[in-house]
């Protein structure tokens, strides 16, 4: 019996995706909505990185609500493990010599190399979150490694805003100042694939890139236990 | 950060050498010019749109995090001692290669000819990114592996134990590279 039903709901489905998909070119283009980015994406938004014109340049309003979710996400994970925590501090163990001094050999490294990321966005692959992501992880290494160097909660707190108040001013400011929507790219877009065009694409990556780095790194402390 | 933890951090092995010349201005510039340096082999351009974003760049890492580089002990440089890292970077390849070979006809030989075991060797080496350096440099070589630094000794894991005094397995293992890691580092 459960067999014959199990079956039953399996021949339900398969109909369902069959009658959808018959019809769809299997490779082909079915909107003509991606040939349009790819064609136009350079000049609309002086991005040289298609990707980014779409992320930030066509659909910047789905980015900002990603931002918001990240930074939801972050702060109920710091809020449910802040309130299940007791209060003894744990006893950690000594990193090794060689953790230790290679975590502090390589920290401004990885960090530099995250912000070259995130601001080469408009140009290369990668970007704000691609950037904030090894950030994040420079500050694990050092976690692990010598665990004298936390980000302090201030400092976390005004970057994290920082970034999010540039996020929303920028598209605020073109929705006066160009007249035209909220996040139109009104500064000169200058030359495709130099390092100052593609309007304000470049300042949102540097706020999106600081602000998910902190916000990882913060999920990361959290979820080490210790605060402050 | 409980005032365990901060106790731990300042005893750490890393602060072992105290204030061995590396002052903060220094330690500083050292950063400052490597950052900037990799900054220009990754965007791999003079524009000087790209030149002046890696100096903000670097400027600002450099004035958060500076204290990173204070007592890990970096060398200080100087033409006699760049030479020396080049020639170091091909005496470690050439014992990398020597090494792999060993390996594979160990492993090949149907014999199996290996004797695997855990030794300890002593370095003279005192700074601790020169501690660094040449404990990767045994793992690097197929066939050595080390397992941790405490103090002035490492602790070796070998394919072949051929020694197993200490003063024996130090010049097998570590001799070569600890005679030009002291020209760089000391």
């Amino acid at each position: 019996m459960r067999v014959l039903l199990s079956l039953a709901v399996v021949a339900v489905l398969a109909a369902g995706i069959v009658t959808v998909l018959r019809d769809v070119p299997f490779g082909g283009n079915s909107s003509r909505l991606g040939s349009h980015f790819v064609e136009n994406g350079r000049e609309d938004t002086g991005a040289a990185n298609i990707v980014t014109s779409v992320v930030l340049g066509y659909r910047g309003f789905d980015t900002l609500g990603e931002v918001t979710v990240l930074f939801v996400a972050a702060v109920g994970l710091g809020a449910l493990l802040v309130a299940g925590e007791k209060n003894a501090p744990r006893k950690l163990e000594k990193a090794s010599m060689v953790l230790t001094t290679g975590s502090r050999f390589l920290f401004p490294l990885i960090l530099l190399f995250g912000a070259y990321i995130f601001i080469h966005g408009h140009l290369t692959p990668g970007g704000g979150f691609q950037g904030g992501a090894i950030i994040a992880s420079g500050y694990l290494l050092v976690y692990l490694g010598s665990r004298d160097r936390r980000l302090g909660k201030n400092w976390a707190a005004s970057i994290e805003t920082g970034g999010g108040l540039t996020f929303v001013l920028l598209g605020l400011a073109g929705l006066t100042a160009a007249g035209h929507w909220f996040l139109s790219n009104f500064l000169p877009l200058g030359v495709p694939g130099q390092l100052l065009s593609a309007g304000i694409i470049p300042i949102i990556y540097v706020a999106i890139g600081l602000k998910v780095g902190v916000e990882l790194t913060g999920v990361i402390d959290s979820l080490m236990g210790g605060t402050e | 950060m409980s005032v365990e933890e901060r106790e731990g951090a300042a005893a750490g092995p890393v602060d072992d050498e105290g204030a061995a010349g590396t002052g903060g201005f220094r330690s500083a510039l050292y950063m400052f010019v490597l950052l900037f340096l990799t900054w220009i082999l990754l965007t791999f351009s003079l524009d000087w749109q790209e030149l002046a974003a890696g100096a903000v760049v670097s400027l600002v890492i450099t004035l958060f995090f500076e204290g990173s580089y204070r007592a890990i002990g970096l060398p200080t440089l100087s033409p006699r001692r760049l030479w020396y890292m080049l020639v170091y970077v091909v005496v470690l390849g050439w014992a990398i290669i020597k090494a792999n070979l060993d390996v594979a006809i160990r492993i090949l030989n149907p014999k199996l000819p290996i004797r695997p075991g855990i030794v300890v060797i002593r370095t003279g080496l005192t700074s601790s990114m020169a501690k660094l350096v040449l404990a990767n440099s045994i793992t690097l070589t197929p066939g050595t592996f080390t397992l941790d630094v405490i103090g002035d000794r490492l602790l070796i894991h070998w394919i072949d134990v051929r020694a197993e005094g200490l003063e024996e397995a130090t010049g097998i293992i570590s001799g070569t590279f600890e005679r030009y890691l002291k020209e760089i580092f000391e």
